[in-house]
Protein backbone atom coordinates (compact mmCIF):
# COMPACT_ATOMS: atom_id res chain seq x y z
CA UNK A 1 0.00 0.00 0.00
CA UNK A 2 1.39 3.38 -0.94
CA UNK A 3 1.33 6.29 1.44
CA UNK A 4 -0.84 9.32 1.97
CA UNK A 5 1.37 12.06 3.35
CA UNK A 6 -0.46 13.92 6.11
CA UNK A 7 0.83 17.40 6.87
CA UNK A 8 -0.64 19.31 9.80
CA UNK A 9 0.73 22.85 9.70
CA UNK A 10 -1.35 24.11 12.61
CA UNK A 11 -1.77 27.88 12.81
CA UNK A 12 0.04 29.73 10.03
CA UNK A 13 0.13 33.24 8.59
CA UNK A 14 -2.67 34.28 6.27
CA UNK A 15 -0.38 34.15 3.25
CA UNK A 16 1.05 30.78 4.21
CA UNK A 17 -2.45 29.37 4.51
CA UNK A 18 -2.52 29.75 0.73
CA UNK A 19 1.09 29.30 -0.35
CA UNK A 20 1.62 26.10 1.64
CA UNK A 21 -0.89 24.08 -0.32
CA UNK A 22 0.21 25.55 -3.64
CA UNK A 23 3.75 24.42 -2.76
CA UNK A 24 2.51 20.95 -1.85
CA UNK A 25 0.75 20.74 -5.21
CA UNK A 26 4.05 21.61 -6.86
CA UNK A 27 5.64 18.73 -4.93
CA UNK A 28 2.93 16.21 -5.76
CA UNK A 29 3.15 17.29 -9.40
CA UNK A 30 6.86 16.46 -9.26
CA UNK A 31 6.25 13.01 -7.80
CA UNK A 32 5.72 13.43 -4.06
CA UNK A 33 3.11 11.19 -2.42
CA UNK A 34 -0.54 12.21 -2.47
CA UNK A 35 -0.98 14.62 0.42
CA UNK A 36 -3.69 15.57 2.87
CA UNK A 37 -2.91 18.84 4.61
CA UNK A 38 -4.48 20.95 7.34
CA UNK A 39 -3.93 24.47 8.60
CA UNK A 40 -5.76 27.47 9.92
CA UNK A 41 -4.89 31.13 9.34
CA UNK A 42 -3.69 33.02 12.39
CA UNK A 43 -5.52 36.17 11.28
CA UNK A 44 -8.47 37.11 9.08
CA UNK A 45 -7.94 37.82 5.40
CA UNK A 46 -9.70 37.75 2.06
CA UNK A 47 -9.21 35.05 -0.56
CA UNK A 48 -9.88 35.66 -4.22
CA UNK A 49 -10.65 33.03 -6.87
CA UNK A 50 -8.16 32.73 -9.70
CA UNK A 51 -10.29 34.32 -12.42
CA UNK A 52 -12.05 36.97 -10.35
CA UNK A 53 -11.15 40.66 -10.77
CA UNK A 54 -9.55 42.15 -7.67
CA UNK A 55 -12.07 44.97 -8.12
CA UNK A 56 -14.70 42.62 -6.66
CA UNK A 57 -13.01 43.15 -3.29
CA UNK A 58 -13.42 46.44 -1.40
CA UNK A 59 -9.66 46.82 -1.31
CA UNK A 60 -9.70 50.21 0.39
CA UNK A 61 -11.88 48.96 3.22
CA UNK A 62 -9.79 45.80 3.59
CA UNK A 63 -6.63 47.88 3.78
CA UNK A 64 -8.12 50.08 6.50
CA UNK A 65 -9.35 47.02 8.36
CA UNK A 66 -5.93 45.37 8.10
CA UNK A 67 -7.17 42.48 5.99
CA UNK A 68 -4.69 41.21 3.43
CA UNK A 69 -6.05 39.92 0.11
CA UNK A 70 -4.56 36.87 -1.60
CA UNK A 71 -5.45 35.36 -4.92
CA UNK A 72 -5.52 31.55 -5.07
CA UNK A 73 -5.01 29.38 -8.10
CA UNK A 74 -8.28 27.57 -7.41
CA UNK A 75 -11.69 28.77 -8.54
CA UNK A 76 -14.70 30.42 -6.95
CA UNK A 77 -15.22 33.95 -5.76
CA UNK A 78 -14.30 36.32 -2.95
CA UNK A 79 -14.22 34.66 0.47
CA UNK A 80 -13.60 35.92 3.97
CA UNK A 81 -11.33 33.58 5.94
CA UNK A 82 -10.31 33.57 9.58
CA UNK A 83 -9.00 31.42 12.41
CA UNK A 84 -12.44 29.93 13.09
CA UNK A 85 -12.01 27.91 9.89
CA UNK A 86 -9.90 24.77 9.62
CA UNK A 87 -8.62 24.47 6.07
CA UNK A 88 -8.04 21.07 4.50
CA UNK A 89 -6.56 20.19 1.14
CA UNK A 90 -6.29 16.88 -0.67
CA UNK A 91 -3.64 16.83 -3.38
CA UNK A 92 -3.27 13.89 -5.77
CA UNK A 93 -1.72 13.19 -9.16
CA UNK A 94 -3.96 14.54 -11.93
CA UNK A 95 -3.84 11.20 -13.70
CA UNK A 96 -5.52 9.53 -10.71
CA UNK A 97 -8.78 11.48 -10.88
CA UNK A 98 -11.61 11.29 -13.42
CA UNK A 99 -11.28 13.44 -16.52
CA UNK A 100 -14.68 15.01 -15.84
CA UNK A 101 -14.28 17.85 -13.37
CA UNK A 102 -17.59 17.30 -11.63
CA UNK A 103 -16.78 13.64 -11.04
CA UNK A 104 -13.28 14.50 -9.79
CA UNK A 105 -14.67 17.01 -7.32
CA UNK A 106 -17.25 14.60 -5.97
CA UNK A 107 -14.65 11.86 -5.60
CA UNK A 108 -12.29 14.11 -3.68
CA UNK A 109 -14.93 15.74 -1.48
CA UNK A 110 -16.70 12.52 -0.52
CA UNK A 111 -14.14 11.55 2.19
CA UNK A 112 -14.50 15.01 3.75
CA UNK A 113 -18.25 14.46 3.92
CA UNK A 114 -17.57 11.16 5.69
CA UNK A 115 -15.39 13.05 8.17
CA UNK A 116 -18.20 15.48 8.97
CA UNK A 117 -20.50 12.54 9.55
CA UNK A 118 -17.92 10.96 11.85
CA UNK A 119 -17.90 14.26 13.74
CA UNK A 120 -21.67 14.03 14.24
CA UNK A 121 -22.89 16.23 11.37
CA UNK A 122 -25.40 14.83 8.89
CA UNK A 123 -23.39 16.17 5.94
CA UNK A 124 -23.96 15.23 2.33
CA UNK A 125 -22.90 16.26 -1.14
CA UNK A 126 -25.92 17.76 -2.83
CA UNK A 127 -26.56 17.35 -6.58
CA UNK A 128 -24.81 20.67 -7.24
CA UNK A 129 -21.67 19.41 -5.51
CA UNK A 130 -22.01 21.52 -2.36
CA UNK A 131 -21.33 20.07 1.08
CA UNK A 132 -24.59 20.69 2.93
CA UNK A 133 -26.43 19.53 6.00
CA UNK A 134 -28.79 16.68 5.20
CA UNK A 135 -32.29 15.92 6.30
CA UNK A 136 -31.32 14.79 9.82
CA UNK A 137 -29.44 17.77 11.25
CA UNK A 138 -30.23 16.72 14.82
CA UNK A 139 -29.18 19.31 17.35
CA UNK A 140 -26.77 21.15 15.11
CA UNK A 141 -29.03 24.17 14.77
CA UNK A 142 -28.39 24.12 11.02
CA UNK A 143 -31.25 23.74 8.56
CA UNK A 144 -31.21 21.00 5.92
CA UNK A 145 -29.62 22.10 2.66
CA UNK A 146 -27.47 24.80 4.23
CA UNK A 147 -23.90 24.94 2.94
CA UNK A 148 -21.28 24.14 5.58
CA UNK A 149 -18.08 24.08 3.52
CA UNK A 150 -16.48 26.36 0.98
CA UNK A 151 -14.56 24.39 -1.61
CA UNK A 152 -12.55 24.99 -4.75
CA UNK A 153 -10.15 23.04 -6.92
CA UNK A 154 -7.22 23.44 -9.25
CA UNK A 155 -4.92 21.48 -11.45
CA UNK A 156 -1.43 22.73 -10.71
CA UNK A 157 1.11 21.07 -12.97
CA UNK A 158 0.39 17.35 -12.83
CA UNK A 159 -1.43 17.55 -9.50
CA UNK A 160 -5.06 18.16 -8.67
CA UNK A 161 -5.88 19.83 -5.37
CA UNK A 162 -9.28 20.22 -3.78
CA UNK A 163 -9.52 22.65 -0.88
CA UNK A 164 -12.24 23.06 1.70
CA UNK A 165 -12.89 24.33 5.19
CA UNK A 166 -14.53 23.24 8.39
CA UNK A 167 -16.33 26.33 9.62
CA UNK A 168 -16.47 26.61 13.41
CA UNK A 169 -17.90 30.13 13.39
CA UNK A 170 -18.80 32.21 10.39
CA UNK A 171 -18.65 35.98 10.39
CA UNK A 172 -21.42 36.71 7.90
CA UNK A 173 -21.13 40.47 8.36
CA UNK A 174 -17.42 40.49 7.54
CA UNK A 175 -17.94 38.11 4.63
CA UNK A 176 -20.42 40.56 3.08
CA UNK A 177 -18.48 43.69 4.04
CA UNK A 178 -15.30 42.79 2.13
CA UNK A 179 -17.20 42.77 -1.17
CA UNK A 180 -17.06 45.84 -3.40
CA UNK A 181 -20.80 46.31 -3.64
CA UNK A 182 -23.31 49.09 -2.98
CA UNK A 183 -24.73 48.91 0.57
CA UNK A 184 -28.10 47.50 -0.50
CA UNK A 185 -26.45 44.72 -2.51
CA UNK A 186 -24.12 43.95 0.38
CA UNK A 187 -27.12 43.77 2.70
CA UNK A 188 -28.80 41.28 0.38
CA UNK A 189 -25.63 39.18 0.28
CA UNK A 190 -25.55 39.20 4.07
CA UNK A 191 -29.20 38.20 4.30
CA UNK A 192 -28.79 35.23 1.99
CA UNK A 193 -25.48 34.18 3.56
CA UNK A 194 -27.13 34.00 6.98
CA UNK A 195 -29.77 31.75 5.51
CA UNK A 196 -27.67 29.50 3.28
CA UNK A 197 -24.17 29.31 4.83
CA UNK A 198 -23.54 28.13 8.37
CA UNK A 199 -20.94 26.92 10.81
CA UNK A 200 -21.45 23.54 12.45
CA UNK A 201 -20.62 22.35 15.97
CA UNK A 202 -18.31 19.64 14.56
CA UNK A 203 -15.20 19.23 16.69
CA UNK A 204 -12.20 20.15 14.56
CA UNK A 205 -9.89 17.49 16.02
CA UNK A 206 -12.50 14.77 15.50
CA UNK A 207 -13.10 15.97 11.94
CA UNK A 208 -9.39 16.05 11.18
CA UNK A 209 -8.73 12.58 12.51
CA UNK A 210 -11.74 11.19 10.64
CA UNK A 211 -10.63 12.91 7.43
CA UNK A 212 -7.24 11.21 7.61
CA UNK A 213 -8.94 7.85 7.93
CA UNK A 214 -11.55 8.56 5.26
CA UNK A 215 -9.09 9.84 2.66
CA UNK A 216 -6.74 6.94 3.33
CA UNK A 217 -9.54 4.44 2.81
CA UNK A 218 -11.01 6.17 -0.23
CA UNK A 219 -7.66 6.47 -1.98
CA UNK A 220 -6.40 3.08 -0.73
CA UNK A 221 -3.35 4.75 0.78
CA UNK A 222 -1.67 4.39 4.18
CA UNK A 223 -1.77 7.73 6.05
CA UNK A 224 1.67 8.70 7.32
CA UNK A 225 2.56 11.97 9.08
CA UNK A 226 4.87 13.98 6.86
CA UNK A 227 6.52 17.30 6.19
CA UNK A 228 7.50 19.35 3.19
CA UNK A 229 10.50 18.35 1.12
CA UNK A 230 13.43 20.70 0.57
CA UNK A 231 12.22 21.34 -2.97
CA UNK A 232 8.76 22.20 -1.71
CA UNK A 233 10.23 24.60 0.86
CA UNK A 234 12.18 26.35 -1.87
CA UNK A 235 9.04 26.66 -3.92
CA UNK A 236 7.16 27.90 -0.88
CA UNK A 237 9.65 30.75 -0.47
CA UNK A 238 9.13 31.66 -4.10
CA UNK A 239 5.35 31.60 -3.68
CA UNK A 240 5.51 33.66 -0.49
CA UNK A 241 7.11 36.42 -2.52
CA UNK A 242 4.91 36.00 -5.57
CA UNK A 243 1.61 36.03 -3.68
CA UNK A 244 2.48 39.40 -2.14
CA UNK A 245 2.95 41.14 -5.48
CA UNK A 246 0.48 43.50 -7.11
CA UNK A 247 0.82 41.48 -10.30
CA UNK A 248 -0.35 38.28 -8.64
CA UNK A 249 -3.24 40.10 -7.00
CA UNK A 250 -4.28 41.54 -10.36
CA UNK A 251 -4.27 38.01 -11.75
CA UNK A 252 -4.95 36.71 -15.23
CA UNK A 253 -7.93 39.03 -15.65
CA UNK A 254 -5.98 42.25 -15.08
CA UNK A 255 -7.35 45.09 -17.12
CA UNK A 256 -10.71 43.51 -17.83
CA UNK A 257 -13.51 45.87 -16.79
CA UNK A 258 -16.16 44.68 -14.39
CA UNK A 259 -19.27 43.76 -16.38
CA UNK A 260 -22.39 45.91 -16.08
CA UNK A 261 -24.14 42.95 -14.44
CA UNK A 262 -22.53 40.43 -12.12
CA UNK A 263 -23.41 37.88 -9.51
CA UNK A 264 -22.22 37.06 -6.04
CA UNK A 265 -22.76 33.39 -5.45
CA UNK A 266 -23.87 32.40 -1.97
CA UNK A 267 -24.17 28.70 -2.73
CA UNK A 268 -25.21 26.73 -5.79
CA UNK A 269 -28.58 28.10 -6.92
CA UNK A 270 -28.44 31.17 -4.66
CA UNK A 271 -27.09 34.44 -6.04
CA UNK A 272 -27.23 38.15 -5.60
CA UNK A 273 -27.38 39.89 -8.97
CA UNK A 274 -26.33 43.47 -9.39
CA UNK A 275 -26.75 45.39 -12.63
CA UNK A 276 -25.86 49.00 -13.12
CA UNK A 277 -26.18 51.30 -16.10
CA UNK A 278 -25.95 55.06 -16.43
CA UNK A 279 -29.72 55.27 -15.99
CA UNK A 280 -30.66 52.57 -13.49
CA UNK A 281 -29.56 50.03 -10.94
CA UNK A 282 -30.91 46.62 -9.90
CA UNK A 283 -30.12 44.43 -6.91
CA UNK A 284 -31.84 41.06 -6.85
CA UNK A 285 -31.58 38.10 -4.51
CA UNK A 286 -32.15 34.94 -6.57
CA UNK A 287 -33.02 31.64 -4.90
CA UNK A 288 -33.56 28.53 -7.01
CA UNK A 289 -33.77 30.66 -10.16
CA UNK A 290 -36.54 32.87 -8.71
CA UNK A 291 -36.10 36.50 -7.76
CA UNK A 292 -36.86 36.56 -4.07
CA UNK A 293 -36.20 40.21 -3.39
CA UNK A 294 -35.48 43.06 -5.78
CA UNK A 295 -34.48 46.70 -5.41
CA UNK A 296 -34.60 49.05 -8.40
CA UNK A 297 -33.49 52.63 -8.71
CA UNK A 298 -33.86 54.91 -11.72
CA UNK A 299 -34.72 58.61 -11.87
CA UNK A 300 -36.72 57.89 -15.03
CA UNK A 301 -39.25 55.84 -13.11
CA UNK A 302 -40.02 58.75 -10.80
CA UNK A 303 -41.26 56.81 -7.81
CA UNK A 304 -42.56 53.77 -9.67
CA UNK A 305 -39.40 51.76 -9.02
CA UNK A 306 -40.72 50.09 -5.89
CA UNK A 307 -43.77 48.70 -7.66
CA UNK A 308 -41.71 47.56 -10.60
CA UNK A 309 -39.26 45.81 -8.24
CA UNK A 310 -42.11 44.09 -6.42
CA UNK A 311 -43.36 42.85 -9.78
CA UNK A 312 -40.05 41.10 -10.40
CA UNK A 313 -40.30 39.01 -7.25
CA UNK A 314 -41.22 35.41 -7.96
CA UNK A 315 -40.09 35.61 -11.57
CA UNK A 316 -37.19 33.70 -13.03
CA UNK A 317 -34.25 35.88 -13.93
CA UNK A 318 -35.04 35.54 -17.62
CA UNK A 319 -38.67 36.52 -16.97
CA UNK A 320 -37.48 39.47 -14.90
CA UNK A 321 -35.24 40.49 -17.76
CA UNK A 322 -38.23 40.42 -20.08
CA UNK A 323 -40.27 42.54 -17.68
CA UNK A 324 -37.48 45.10 -17.42
CA UNK A 325 -37.07 45.23 -21.18
CA UNK A 326 -40.53 46.73 -21.44
CA UNK A 327 -39.98 49.29 -18.64
CA UNK A 328 -38.70 52.19 -20.71
CA UNK A 329 -35.13 53.03 -21.66
CA UNK A 330 -33.83 52.53 -18.11
CA UNK A 331 -35.37 49.07 -17.90
CA UNK A 332 -34.15 48.14 -21.35
CA UNK A 333 -30.63 49.09 -20.35
CA UNK A 334 -30.80 46.82 -17.30
CA UNK A 335 -32.29 44.01 -19.38
CA UNK A 336 -29.45 44.37 -21.83
CA UNK A 337 -26.89 44.21 -19.01
CA UNK A 338 -28.54 41.10 -17.57
CA UNK A 339 -28.40 39.36 -20.94
CA UNK A 340 -24.66 38.89 -20.46
CA UNK A 341 -25.04 37.11 -17.12
CA UNK A 342 -24.24 33.48 -16.61
CA UNK A 343 -25.53 31.68 -13.56
CA UNK A 344 -22.55 29.38 -13.27
CA UNK A 345 -21.16 27.57 -10.28
CA UNK A 346 -18.29 30.05 -9.94
CA UNK B 1 -12.94 34.69 -44.20
CA UNK B 2 -13.92 32.34 -41.40
CA UNK B 3 -12.87 28.72 -41.90
CA UNK B 4 -15.58 26.26 -42.77
CA UNK B 5 -16.82 23.68 -40.32
CA UNK B 6 -18.33 20.37 -41.32
CA UNK B 7 -19.54 18.46 -38.33
CA UNK B 8 -20.06 14.72 -38.18
CA UNK B 9 -21.80 12.85 -35.39
CA UNK B 10 -19.41 10.50 -33.66
CA UNK B 11 -20.58 8.51 -30.63
CA UNK B 12 -23.26 11.11 -29.98
CA UNK B 13 -20.94 14.13 -30.18
CA UNK B 14 -20.28 16.65 -32.94
CA UNK B 15 -16.78 16.37 -34.36
CA UNK B 16 -15.08 18.13 -37.26
CA UNK B 17 -13.17 15.23 -38.78
CA UNK B 18 -11.02 17.54 -40.89
CA UNK B 19 -9.20 18.94 -37.86
CA UNK B 20 -6.33 17.54 -35.80
CA UNK B 21 -6.87 16.73 -32.12
CA UNK B 22 -4.72 16.46 -29.02
CA UNK B 23 -5.58 13.27 -27.17
CA UNK B 24 -4.77 14.57 -23.70
CA UNK B 25 -6.26 18.05 -23.75
CA UNK B 26 -9.17 17.62 -26.18
CA UNK B 27 -8.03 20.67 -28.07
CA UNK B 28 -8.58 20.79 -31.83
CA UNK B 29 -6.04 22.36 -34.15
CA UNK B 30 -7.01 23.88 -37.49
CA UNK B 31 -4.50 24.92 -40.14
CA UNK B 32 -5.34 28.45 -41.33
CA UNK B 33 -2.41 28.51 -43.74
CA UNK B 34 0.89 30.37 -43.66
CA UNK B 35 1.99 28.69 -40.45
CA UNK B 36 -1.02 29.96 -38.52
CA UNK B 37 -3.05 27.52 -36.41
CA UNK B 38 -6.38 28.06 -34.67
CA UNK B 39 -7.09 26.12 -31.46
CA UNK B 40 -10.31 25.28 -29.67
CA UNK B 41 -11.85 22.79 -27.28
CA UNK B 42 -13.60 19.76 -28.76
CA UNK B 43 -17.10 18.66 -27.81
CA UNK B 44 -15.93 16.01 -25.36
CA UNK B 45 -13.62 18.51 -23.69
CA UNK B 46 -16.59 20.84 -23.31
CA UNK B 47 -18.76 18.06 -21.91
CA UNK B 48 -16.24 16.96 -19.28
CA UNK B 49 -15.36 20.52 -18.25
CA UNK B 50 -18.91 21.37 -17.22
CA UNK B 51 -20.46 24.82 -17.34
CA UNK B 52 -17.66 27.23 -18.13
CA UNK B 53 -17.34 30.14 -15.73
CA UNK B 54 -14.18 31.86 -16.91
CA UNK B 55 -11.29 31.69 -19.33
CA UNK B 56 -7.95 33.48 -19.44
CA UNK B 57 -5.05 33.38 -21.86
CA UNK B 58 -1.41 34.45 -21.75
CA UNK B 59 -0.44 37.63 -23.55
CA UNK B 60 -0.20 37.52 -27.34
CA UNK B 61 3.45 37.29 -28.32
CA UNK B 62 4.17 34.54 -25.80
CA UNK B 63 6.27 31.68 -27.17
CA UNK B 64 5.13 28.25 -26.07
CA UNK B 65 6.59 24.78 -26.15
CA UNK B 66 4.30 21.74 -26.32
CA UNK B 67 2.81 21.11 -22.87
CA UNK B 68 3.25 24.66 -21.62
CA UNK B 69 0.14 26.45 -20.35
CA UNK B 70 -1.30 29.09 -22.66
CA UNK B 71 -4.25 29.89 -20.45
CA UNK B 72 -6.73 28.58 -17.95
CA UNK B 73 -10.32 27.49 -17.71
CA UNK B 74 -12.68 27.46 -14.74
CA UNK B 75 -15.78 25.32 -14.36
CA UNK B 76 -17.45 24.15 -11.16
CA UNK B 77 -14.90 26.19 -9.15
CA UNK B 78 -12.18 23.98 -10.67
CA UNK B 79 -9.36 25.81 -12.43
CA UNK B 80 -7.22 23.96 -14.93
CA UNK B 81 -4.63 24.92 -17.51
CA UNK B 82 -4.89 24.95 -21.28
CA UNK B 83 -1.72 23.17 -22.40
CA UNK B 84 -0.21 23.93 -25.78
CA UNK B 85 -0.56 20.87 -28.03
CA UNK B 86 2.11 22.20 -30.38
CA UNK B 87 4.97 24.68 -30.25
CA UNK B 88 4.32 28.19 -31.44
CA UNK B 89 3.81 31.84 -30.61
CA UNK B 90 0.38 32.78 -29.34
CA UNK B 91 -0.62 35.61 -31.65
CA UNK B 92 -4.36 36.05 -31.15
CA UNK B 93 -7.02 35.36 -28.55
CA UNK B 94 -10.74 35.19 -29.12
CA UNK B 95 -11.96 38.16 -27.09
CA UNK B 96 -15.55 37.00 -27.56
CA UNK B 97 -15.06 33.87 -25.43
CA UNK B 98 -13.36 35.87 -22.69
CA UNK B 99 -16.54 37.94 -22.39
CA UNK B 100 -18.90 35.03 -22.89
CA UNK B 101 -17.39 31.59 -22.15
CA UNK B 102 -20.69 29.96 -23.06
CA UNK B 103 -19.73 30.51 -26.71
CA UNK B 104 -17.28 27.64 -26.30
CA UNK B 105 -20.13 25.37 -25.22
CA UNK B 106 -22.54 26.56 -27.90
CA UNK B 107 -20.17 26.58 -30.85
CA UNK B 108 -16.89 24.86 -29.93
CA UNK B 109 -15.67 24.48 -33.52
CA UNK B 110 -16.79 27.90 -34.73
CA UNK B 111 -17.30 31.15 -32.82
CA UNK B 112 -16.05 29.46 -29.64
CA UNK B 113 -12.46 29.08 -30.82
CA UNK B 114 -9.82 29.97 -28.22
CA UNK B 115 -6.49 31.21 -29.60
CA UNK B 116 -4.25 31.27 -32.65
CA UNK B 117 -0.59 30.25 -32.85
CA UNK B 118 2.08 31.13 -35.37
CA UNK B 119 4.35 28.16 -35.95
CA UNK B 120 7.75 27.86 -37.48
CA UNK B 121 6.56 26.09 -40.60
CA UNK B 122 3.42 25.48 -42.62
CA UNK B 123 0.87 22.80 -41.77
CA UNK B 124 -0.12 21.15 -38.52
CA UNK B 125 2.83 19.51 -36.75
CA UNK B 126 2.44 15.77 -36.35
CA UNK B 127 3.58 14.08 -33.20
CA UNK B 128 0.92 13.54 -30.59
CA UNK B 129 -1.98 14.93 -32.63
CA UNK B 130 -4.62 12.69 -34.15
CA UNK B 131 -5.40 13.65 -37.74
CA UNK B 132 -7.29 12.17 -40.65
CA UNK B 133 -11.03 11.47 -40.63
CA UNK B 134 -10.79 7.75 -39.92
CA UNK B 135 -8.20 8.13 -37.17
CA UNK B 136 -10.09 10.99 -35.52
CA UNK B 137 -13.38 9.08 -35.60
CA UNK B 138 -11.76 5.95 -34.17
CA UNK B 139 -9.97 7.87 -31.40
CA UNK B 140 -13.06 9.88 -30.50
CA UNK B 141 -15.29 6.79 -30.41
CA UNK B 142 -12.86 4.89 -28.22
CA UNK B 143 -12.51 7.83 -25.83
CA UNK B 144 -16.26 8.33 -25.51
CA UNK B 145 -16.73 4.59 -24.94
CA UNK B 146 -14.12 4.69 -22.18
CA UNK B 147 -15.70 7.75 -20.54
CA UNK B 148 -19.14 6.14 -20.69
CA UNK B 149 -17.79 2.98 -19.12
CA UNK B 150 -16.46 5.12 -16.27
CA UNK B 151 -19.74 7.03 -16.01
CA UNK B 152 -18.11 10.33 -16.91
CA UNK B 153 -20.46 11.16 -19.76
CA UNK B 154 -24.08 10.23 -20.31
CA UNK B 155 -25.05 7.22 -22.43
Amino acid sequence: VETLRVCDFGRVSARRSQTLWHALAHGVSAGAAPTLSFMRPARPYVGLGYHRPAAEVDLAWCREAGLPVYRRKAGGGVVYLDDAQLFFQITVPAASVPAARGAALRQLLAPAVAAWRAAGIDAELDPAGEVVVGEAPGGTGVSPGVKICGHAAAQIGEAVVVVGNLIERFDHAAAARVLALPPDARAEVGRLMRRFVAATPADAATFQSAAVTAYGEALDLEPVPGTMSGEERLHLAHLDTRFATARWLAGPVAGRPLPAARTVKIRAGVFVVTAETAAARLVAGVVSDRVERAVLAAPEWNGAARGLAAGLEGLSLSEARGRLASAGAAGAGLANALAGLRMTAA
Amino acid sequence: MEPTTELAQVAGFSVDLARAYDRETHLWVLDLGGGRLRLGLDALGVETAGTLAALAFVEPGTDLAPGEPFGSLEAAKFVGPFLAPVAGRLVAVNEAVLGDPSLVERDPYGAGWLVEFDTAGPGVPGGALVAGADAVAAWFTATVDDYRLKGLVAE
